[in-house]
């Protein structure tokens, strides 16, 4: 009790307020600092941290110069590409007698295909078909050509609606760009349903493959043209598959690409799920 | 509150009423009927009453049957120890203690988010769930680490308690056995004799010079005799009781016991004094503080982020998991651990030096201390009698009281100092006990009173072969001393087989020798008592005296044949020899001497800040005279009296402020009200209490904490128990202490010495410097842990530190160099300071704050993120990209997220990014926690003035590092723990902060070093 009463030198510099923690007028401390003391302390830490950043900024600099333009320093974490899908969505839920409920994966579909139109891909090259079309020596990449035509009634051309109106959607499998990545063997894309009856679809370009054409990719500075080759897949619902949700696998298959990793679902596979309803 | 002016004990303690009152009715109620008058009536009652009382018999005592049927009645005779926290409390107050609840708050947060998601999704990620676990199993291994820790200590205080198991010898069915004294039980016959303890509280019905020390009960030193008859209605005072624990000087006595265990008068005073209330010790005020300042900050940035991403437009849910994020990063989850094995360490440094510490946290306050107040007998003093001066041949002669003998001796070649030596052997009944021919002469046992045995040790050391003395001259007749005559006189036969004289030799208070001696012999003659050699007497004694000792006068005297013919029949009742026109030879002094290292533990301590006050039972003089030989008093310095005399004028017109000694006697003290007390402890540097009562030890307990002081007690009787509970570190004594004041003390001195309470001053003021180390090492973490996760929420970038990588560095990486640090050796001789000032000097200040916070952590933070950016940019993703990109990058169901350079990344594969990153920044933690260390290793001195001599430290830096890299190079940790092989290269992006932050701290400290008292120590010195 004794130990705790006692506080030295308390009431005896007159009455003490709680609010003096934050101003004291006598004193004119403001949270116990006088005017020039909080300016001494505000200086050096502005001082302090202005030196921080600038060290900061010099070893940043520095590791910045230690990098290269067009390819990065490592890329061993991604030695397999990811595929993925368009429209961007694992869910792929609509009515197909309402337009305005499928609408948005139509624009996404013609958004996305913007860059394969015919007119647009007629400025790059018309490579050889199954060869890695190297151009290391050179400082510009080029680009071969993906007309969007080759997607045929998948391209939105002849079918604007890409099939869903009709309950045959169309779904875009693409392969994610790796600088440097060669394939070996012919990879393609191949899509199961995951029940007991086959699905049927239909795949364009024909055979479903990825030509090596479009390998090995340069970086997006140096390859600015470049686009990734694309596989439609053409879902051939019937009647009995609608209002029934089907999960579909699209993995690529005939290379040395990883399409069976345990933890990343994404690799060189991709699952989503489809729900047409009348 | 009130202060007990009654001599009696029991009234000292009621003080503590109101403490008593606030606690639960029923002990409240205990303590109550506790403090009433000692029931006891046995004294007043007739012998055959008391056997009545007890069912017992004078002669055959109890019978088996009924002594087993009263132990089971009564429970063993012993004290019950102090009500214990049960252990599940105890364990309890670990779990949810300190920052246990912060942890317990961002566990249940994590599993309420786990819960969320699992309503919500239907793949929730396992994340929330996981870290709950970590963080509940954190929380109860750092509780169970704290636990056990705390029950070891105990366990040694347990340990000790056993080491002296009690016999006592007791009369059942008319036959002697000795049992364990717990077995004891009221009714009991029991038998004691010189040098037992008294088993319990006993009757007496007969007793044979039986004389017990009551000192630990009354704190009255002389030894008191004991007998059957009543002499006194209050039970303190007759002689016909003697009480439980104290001690049988000499003589045999036997007696009923009346009472057991806690019953008995002592085992009273033992239930009182352990309710008395303690305060916080200043450590767990420190801690407690300190638990606050991070308590505040985490809630306060907690609370303002949580609510910052809500505005943010963020979610609940990933609210909710900042908040935790937050709350783990603010937290230092091992520094509690840290800090109980840092005190852990110097409890057994401290033990091993004699110092046993009770309670892990006292380890700090001797080192707080600022005022001593020490018994005098057995802690200063060598609690032993030993002869000190002697007079003779009309010179005084210094023996050698030193406990090693190392001191000068004096001239023995005097035929006076022969005759006064086997006047001295000869008129003593003391004896050393049989079988200790190998020990040295002072270390034997001696029966017999303190001043007889000191003469004896006096005279076998400097002659020789007393008992061979004794043989030689054998004893025809004796008197023993009593207070009227105030001498003790024997008649031997002499050595000289043709010398058929009675040699007649005595001993006593020196006036009443010298009135009986008309001659003294001076280089071996006899010569008339003159007036001048009367005067010459007069001044040694006064001298004598005058050092606060106990004098003696010898004279003998060779009885004419003649008159005594061999054979002659002393008659020692009606005297029929001559006691008079004696021999005088010389006088000899005795006192306790002070120990030998003490005067130089009193210097420490005074030239350490801390005031050394003496308070004892003993006689002023005495007081004085030890408190000058030790330094209490320190030369030249002068009491009030001393002034007085030098000037001789009257005490009352010397200026008490020109004195800076006093010494007070404790009958002034009682009349002294609170002022004058404080007044006179503010105002006397050195003091010294005489003739103190228990509870005035309380009042100047109390008095030296109402001034602010931080007191230490050393005592070892029951009586000090009072004073060593109050006080805010209690030391008993480990061989001289009673168990009461062991139970009530903090600190055990295995030797008694008070200079080991110099080296627990040390301990203690080293571990508080290198607590502040360790602290300020570990917080310093906290701020590379913090940052990541304002960065992720303000710019919307990936994460770069995760929850469990600063678990890693706060539980794992952390540990090891915090805990060195606690071996780190002083900077200075820290004995050289004034001890803290608990109000100004914290263990955590603001000053450490700025540095660990806003200096050091900041370049570690910097340096943390440096190796984060370095790894994004390197695969690919430079700073620009990542600010921002935390939503699509967080978005599961994006797997083709762009990189600077046009790749395209999955889910899964960026992650892995990410934890490289997590990885690497805990390296970079690391590699810049060495810098720290380093830098933590001093507060004023550099580096290479202190040197690197602390191989634990240079083991945990080692220690550290493997842990790390195993930690990132082991297979199976990336399931584990998600993290991730580092390129060597990437061990090295941290190497500039961490030169950084040495160069910086270096210079930090020479400009302290040169500039002291300036800017930068104001600001930085923590």
């Amino acid at each position: 009790m004794t130990k705790e009463e006692q506080k030295p030198g308390e009431g005896k510099e007159g009455k003490t307020r709680w609010t003096d923690c934050i101003y004291n007028p006598r004193t004119g401390e403001f949270i116990g600092r006088n005017a020039s003391s909080w300016g001494l302390i505000l200086l050096f830490y502005l001082v302090f941290y202005g030196f921080l950043a600038g060290f900061f900024c010099l070893t940043m600099w520095v590791m910045l110069l230690t990098l290269e333009d067009h390819v990065p320093k490592y890329n061993d974490r991604v030695p397999s590409p990811g595929l993925v899908i368009r429209p961007k969505s694992l869910d792929i839920v609509y009515n197909r007698s309402d337009p305005a409920n499928y609408g948005q994966y139509i624009r996404h579909l013609d958004t996305f295909l913007q860059r394969y139109n015919d007119s647009e891909q007629a400025s790059n090259e018309l490579c050889l078909a199954g060869e890695f079309y190297d151009q290391d020596a050179e400082a510009q990449k080029k680009a071969c050509q993906f007309r969007r035509s080759t997607l045929r009634i998948c391209s939105g051309i002849s079918d604007p609606n890409y099939g869903y109106s009709e309950g045959k959607p169309c779904i875009l499998v693409k392969m994610n760009r790796i600088i440097g990545l060669k394939p070996q063997g012919e990879p393609y894309v191949n899509c199961t349903a995951k029940r007991d009856s086959p699905l049927s679809v239909q795949y364009f370009p024909a055979a479903a493959r990825i030509d090596k054409m479009y390998f090995p990719y340069y970086g997006k500075k140096v390859h600015e043209k470049y686009v990734q080759p694309l596989v439609a897949v053409k879902l051939l619902l019937t009647k009995e598959d609608y209002n029934k949700e089907i999960t579909v696998e699209c993995r690529v298959e005939g290379s040395n690409l990883r399409n069976n990793d345990e933890r990343d679902k994404f690799l060189g596979r991709v699952t989503f799920r489809v729900l047409v309803t009348q | 509150m009130g202060y007990g002016r009654s001599d009696s004990y029991r009234v000292a303690t009621t003080q503590e009423n109101k403490d008593v009152k606030e606690k639960p009715k029923a002990k409240g109620a205990d303590l109550e009927e506790l403090k009433k008058e000692v029931p006891l009536t046995e004294h007043k009652m007739s012998i055959e009453e008391v056997c009545q009382k007890h069912n017992t018999d004078i002669v055959q005592g109890l019978t088996n049957a009924k002594a087993a049927e009263f132990l089971i009645r009564d429970g063993p005779n012993a004290l019950t120890p102090p009500p214990t926290t049960p252990e599940w409390v105890k364990f309890c107050r670990q779990l949810f203690g300190g920052f246990s609840v912060l942890l317990w708050i961002g566990a249940i947060l994590c599993f309420l988010a786990y819960a969320i998601q699992a309503a919500t999704e239907d793949e929730p990620a396992g994340d929330n769930l996981y870290l709950g676990i970590v963080l509940s199993a954190v929380v109860i291994i750092t509780g169970c680490f704290s636990y056990f820790q705390e029950a070891k200590s105990s366990k040694i205080m347990e340990s000790f308690k056993n080491m002296v198991p009690q016999q006592a010898l007791v009369i059942r069915e008319g036959e002697k056995l000795q049992i364990n004294a717990e077995e004891v039980v009221a009714g009991d016959l029991v038998e004691v004799k010189g040098g037992d303890r008294i088993p319990a509280d006993l009757r007496v019905v007969s007793a044979h010079g039986c004389k017990v020390d009551n000192s630990s009960l009354t704190g009255e030193s002389e030894p008191q005799n004991r007998s059957p008859e009543c002499t006194n209605d209050n039970p303190l005072e007759t002689r016909n009781i003697a009480f439980f624990s104290t001690n049988c000087v000499e003589g045999t006595a036997r007696g009923i016991v009346i009472s057991t265990g806690d019953r008995t008068t002592m085992g009273r005073i033992a239930t009182l004094a352990s309710g008395l209330d303690t305060g916080k010790t200043p450590i767990a005020k420190e801690i407690e503080h300190f638990i606050h300042i991070i308590t505040g900050v985490a809630v306060f940035l907690g609370i303002s982020f949580f609510i910052l991403s809500i505005v943010l437009g963020y979610s609940w849910l990933e609210a909710v998991i900042f908040l935790i994020g937050i709350i783990v990063a603010n937290v230092p989850e091992g520094l509690l651990a840290t800090v109980t094995v840092c005190l852990t360490l110097t409890a057994k440094r401290m033990a091993k030096k004699n110092c046993l510490v009770k309670n892990l946290e006292a380890v700090e306050t001797l080192g707080s201390t600022s005022t001593i107040c020490s018994d005098k007998t057995g802690t200063l003093t060598q609690n032993r009698m030993t002869v000190a001066h002697m007079w003779f041949d009309n010179q005084i002669h210094e023996a050698d009281t030193t406990e090693d003998q190392s001191g000068a001796s004096f001239d023995k070649s005097s035929e006076t100092w022969v005759a006064l030596a086997r006047v001295a052997a000869l008129c003593n009944r003391a004896s050393f006990k049989a079988n200790q021919e190998s020990l040295p002469i002072l270390k034997r046992d001696v029966a017999g009173d303190a001043s007889e045995s000191a003469l004896l040790k006096c005279i076998e050391l400097s002659c020789g072969g007393v008992k061979a003395m004794r043989e030689k001259n054998k004893k025809v007749a004796e008197i023993p001393f009593n207070s009227t005559n105030k001498y003790q006189l024997s008649v031997h036969e002499t050595e000289d087989e043709n010398d058929n004289r009675y040699l007649l030799v005595m001993k006593g208070a020196p006036e009443r020798i010298l009135d009986r001696s008309t001659t003294i012999m001076v280089q071996g003659k006899e010569q008339p008592m003159d007036e001048e050699l009367k005067e010459a007497f007069q001044n040694a004694y006064l001298e004598l005296g005058g050092l606060g000792e106990r004098v003696l006068g010898f004279c003998h005297a060779l009885l004419p044949e003649d008159q005594f013919p061999k054979g002659f029949a002393f008659d020692c009742d009606d005297v029929n020899f001559p006691t008079e026109n004696l021999c005088f030879l010389g006088l000899m002094s005795m006192i306790d001497p002070p120990r030998a290292a003490v005067p130089d533990a009193v210097g420490k301590c005074r030239s350490a800040g801390i005031k050394v006050i003496m308070v004892t039972g003993d006689h002023p003089i005495t007081a004085k005279a030890i408190a000058k030989g030790v330094g209490i008093i320190s030369e030249g310095n002068e009491t009030v009296e001393d002034i007085a005399a030098r000037l001789n004028i009257p005490v009352s017109q010397v200026n008490p402020r020109d004195a800076k000694a006093c010494v007070i006697h404790g009958s002034d003290l009682k009349d002294l009200s609170q002022d004058q007390m404080d007044d006179l402890l503010k105002n006397h540097t050195e003091i010294v209490f005489a003739r103190t009562s228990p509870q005035q030890k309380l009042i100047i307990v109390e008095g030296c904490q109402r001034l602010g002081a931080i007191v230490a007690v050393t005592g070892d009787g029951v009586n000090d128990s009072p004073a060593l509970k109050k006080a805010d570190i209690g030391v008993a004594m480990g061989i001289s202490g009673s168990d009461v004041s062991k139970q009530a003390a903090d600190m055990i001195l295995l030797d008694d010495n008070f200079a080991s309470i110099v080296t627990g001053v040390e301990e203690g003021r080293l571990i508080f410097d290198n607590l502040k180390k360790s602290i300020a090492y570990t917080l310093t973490s906290n701020i590379p842990e913090i940052t990541p996760f304002l960065f992720f929420i303000i710019v919307n970038i990936p994460l770069p530190l995760g929850t469990i990588t600063i678990l890693c560095i706060d539980l794992g990486t952390d540990m090891v160099p915090a805990i060195s640090l606690a071996y780190e050796i002083a900077e200075s001789d820290i004995m050289k300071r004034q001890p803290r000032n608990p109000a100004r000097d914290k263990l955590v200040n603001e000053r450490l704050i700025s540095i660990a916070y806003g200096q050091i952590g900041m370049i570690q933070a910097l340096g943390g993120f440096f190796a984060y950016f370095v790894i994004m940019a390197e695969n690919g993703f430079l700073p620009s990209r990542l600010v921002g990109i935390r939503l699509y990058w967080d978005d599961r169901s994006n797997n083709d997220l762009e990189d600077s350079y046009g790749q395209q990344w999955t889910y899964e594969q960026r992650k892995i990014v990410e934890f490289t990153c997590h990885t690497a920044f805990f390296v970079s933690i690391v590699v810049v926690q060495w810098a720290d260390v380093i830098v933590c290793k001093t507060r004023r001195n550099s580096v290479f003035q202190q040197g690197m001599r602390n191989k634990i430290l240079i083991f945990g830096l080692f220690e550290e590092t493997a842990l790390a890299a195993f930690l990132s190079y082991c297979p199976g940790m990336d399931v584990a723990l998600r993290m991730y092989p580092l390129k060597p290269s990437w061990w090295f992006c941290a190497f500039p902060y961490s030169f950084l932050i040495f160069v910086y701290d270096e210079i930090r400290k020479l400009i302290l070093r040169r500039h002291p008292g300036g800017w930068v120590e104001k600001e930085t010195y923590y």
